[in-house]
């Protein structure tokens, strides 16, 4: 493991940390669905949510949602429909399905968490 | 789970039933609209979330599918934000169709994207399309609401927001907007500031125009430059007859339509005078784009078309103008549809009678050269000049009636005369669905026009010895027939009828 991925590593870590925290139950943490990977699938109450993890060191780059871009986008909610296939039962007693963004700041001290509810849907 | 509501597309001025339908289900979040939607309608997306929103109603993050049946009709325009937002509202149960049992509520409208709703175009064609489906009200804009009620028998809900529109479709109603005063509304005709009087002599002309309006007859004026053809002409809305209630809901739909009508006039009461530039091009003139749109000629539909400089407009445009004058409507064909828009045009056009101008003229030679003005009035087609009833030579005015000619008559006492001989002629015309003698057809003449022996045995001799074609000499009729009535005779005389040839007789320069 490289220091990107130990970064990203500890990213997801905190991410998993503040939902947790938050009253999210972990559904699945880094799920691979042939080539790609869904970061974090968890459920509150009625709400399936598919979450990306995105973590930077610094932001002279912009804030980190902004590097969740159009192909990563259409990449998570290709996944998250495979996942739903796979799992009809996964939607039982749930009403709102979300594609959240969780922002992992690192450069801050503390490490500043932001979880960014319903951050986009299948049509932009 | 589902909502629908009914809603109505336009196509040229007629309207076709769209059900809009919204699914809401818990599925990977996406907002789709099918059922051939165009641009605008697919952005209606973003306006629906963010009106929504905006309202205080809940956005819930589900997978949204909106339909707009019948899937094979175009959808276009941004009128179906309203009944997709109430669409989607109604799928998501956050508010409930109070309509039951009482016949359905149908909705247009388009939002803004803090749920103001905004007005939109066509909304009388909407509503007359929407009342005889038997369908009961509608919920419009508020901006809407006073056109909307012209139409007897629809009840109109305005609302200037999404919620106020929700809280109309959960009371199945409320308070509809009261139907429009349609006398009071035409009794408030503002005054004209340009009267017939600003022009010193021009007696011929004048006369010869008032014939014109009173029939609404084809007119082509000649003559020189500053001798007052386009001042003549901007004063003829002042003696054009007023607007019956069936003409001003006619011109109103055409002008709607067209997205001409001012946010606060529900109602077009003055006769239109449209006055395009010359380089119009061809659909402007006549109508047309992708969607088909309403040109000029029916912009100036039961009004004037002015067209100053006529040879100058292109060929193409002015051999367009053919067919319009001759059906009083313009057909424009696409792949999907076919679209009908009324053109009962009165056709006033003005020329030089050379490049130059002064051709013919008293004061000033004329510097043209012989096939250059050849060329010029070569431009205009004997089939187009064939359909124009009343032609016209301005001529400079005399020097001693520009000093101190007569005023003549002021347009009130012109529009009184007028008014009557259109009287007359609606009278005869009952039941032929024309409004003027101008648009008789061949049958209604010979059924309805009457010459006497002198007359008829003039006409003979003309269509003899003018070579007029068949058509021309039912022009000559008609336009005799306009004089009659201006002079309230029963009969057609032979005075009449040679004022009227008078009137068609080719200039000194024309071949």
């Amino acid at each position: 493991m490289n220091a990107r991925q130990r970064f990203g590593r500890a990213a997801e870590e905190a991410a998993a940390h503040h939902l947790t925290r938050t009253g999210w139950r972990l559904l699945g943490r880094n799920v691979r669905i042939g080539r790609g990977e869904l970061d974090i699938v968890a459920r509150r109450g009625p709400v399936l949510a598919f979450i990306e993890v995105k973590g930077r060191r610094t932001t002279t780059c912009g804030a980190p949602e902004d590097a969740v871009g159009p192909s990563k986008r259409r990449q998570v909610a290709r996944l998250a429909e495979l996942w739903l296939a796979a799992r009809p039962w996964a939607l039982r007693g749930v009403t709102d399905v979300r594609f959240d963004v969780i922002a992992v700041d690192a450069g801050a001290n503390p490490i500043r968490v932001r979880h960014l509810p319903a951050a986009f849907t299948l049509d932009g | 789970m589902l909502g629908h509501i009914a809603s109505e597309a336009l196509s040229g001025l007629d309207g076709s039933a769209v059900e809009v339908e919204a699914d809401v289900v818990a599925a990977a979040p996406a907002f789709s609209i099918v059922g051939l939607p165009d641009a605008a309608v697919q952005e209606s997306r973003e306006r629906v979330r963010a009106a929504i929103v905006n309202s205080r109603f809940e956005f819930p993050s589900r997978r949204i599918t909106v339909n707009l049946a019948p899937a094979d009709l175009r959808k276009e325009g941004p009128s179906f934000d309203l009944p997709i937002a109430l669409a989607f509202l109604l799928a998501t149960g956050q508010v409930r169709d109070g309509c039951d049992g009482r016949g359905p509520l149908a909705a247009v409208g388009e939002l803004g994207l803090d749920g103001s709703l905004r007005p939109v175009s066509g909304t009388l064609a909407l509503a007359e399309s929407l009342r005889r489906r038997g369908v009961r009200g509608l919920l419009l804009p508020a901006a809407n609401a006073a056109e909307a009620s012209l139409v007897e028998g629809l009840e109109v809900y305005p609302a200037a927001t999404l919620a106020e529109a929700v809280a109309h479709l959960a009371a199945g109603g409320g308070v509809a907007a009261p139907p429009a005063d349609l006398s009071a509304l035409l009794g408030a005709v503002p005054a004209l500031d340009a009267d017939l009087s600003d022009i010193v002599g021009q007696d011929q002309v004048k006369r010869a125009l008032e014939v014109a309006v009173a029939g609404a007859h084809n007119v082509l004026m000649s003559g020189p430059p500053g001798a007052g053809k386009t001042m003549l002409a901007r004063r003829l809305p002042s003696i054009m007859p007023a607007l019956t209630r069936a003409e001003a809901i006619e011109v109103t739909r055409i002008h709607s339509v067209a997205g001409l009508l001012p946010a606060d006039v529900p109602l077009v009461t003055q006769r239109p005078f449209r006055a395009p530039h010359h380089t119009i091009s061809s659909p402007g003139l006549v109508g047309g784009g992708g969607t088909p749109r309403p040109g000029e000629v029916s912009l100036g539909h039961l009004g004037v078309l002015f067209l100053d400089e006529f040879p100058e407009f292109r060929l193409s445009a002015l051999e367009g103008l053919r067919q319009p004058l001759e059906d009083g409507e313009v057909t424009i064909s696409r792949r999907l549809t076919s679209v009908t828009f009324p053109a009962r045009i009165m056709l006033v056009a003005a020329m030089n009678p050379c490049p130059c101008g002064y051709l013919g003229d008293r004061g000033q030679e004329c510097s043209c050269p012989a096939h250059r003005v050849r060329q010029y009035s070569s431009r205009l087609s004997g089939p187009l000049l064939d359909r124009i009833d009343l032609r016209l030579e301005v001529p400079r005015v005399p020097p001693r009636d520009r000093r101190d000619g007569g005023r003549g008559e002021a347009s009130t006492v012109v529009r009184a005369r007028v008014e009557l001989a259109r009287e007359r002629q609606l009278k005869r015309l009952a039941g032929t669905g024309a409004y003027a003698n101008a648009h008789m057809n061949a049958r209604h003449l010979r059924r309805l026009c009457a010459l006497d022996a002198d007359a008829t045995a003039l006409l003979d001799r003309a269509y003899e010895r003018l070579r007029l074609s068949a058509r021309a000499c039912d022009r000559v009729v008609r336009v005799a027939q306009t004089i009659a009535d201006l002079e309230a005779s029963p009969t057609i005389r032979s005075a009449h009828l040679a004022e009227s040839l008078s009137y068609r007789t080719r200039s000194r320069h024309e071949r």
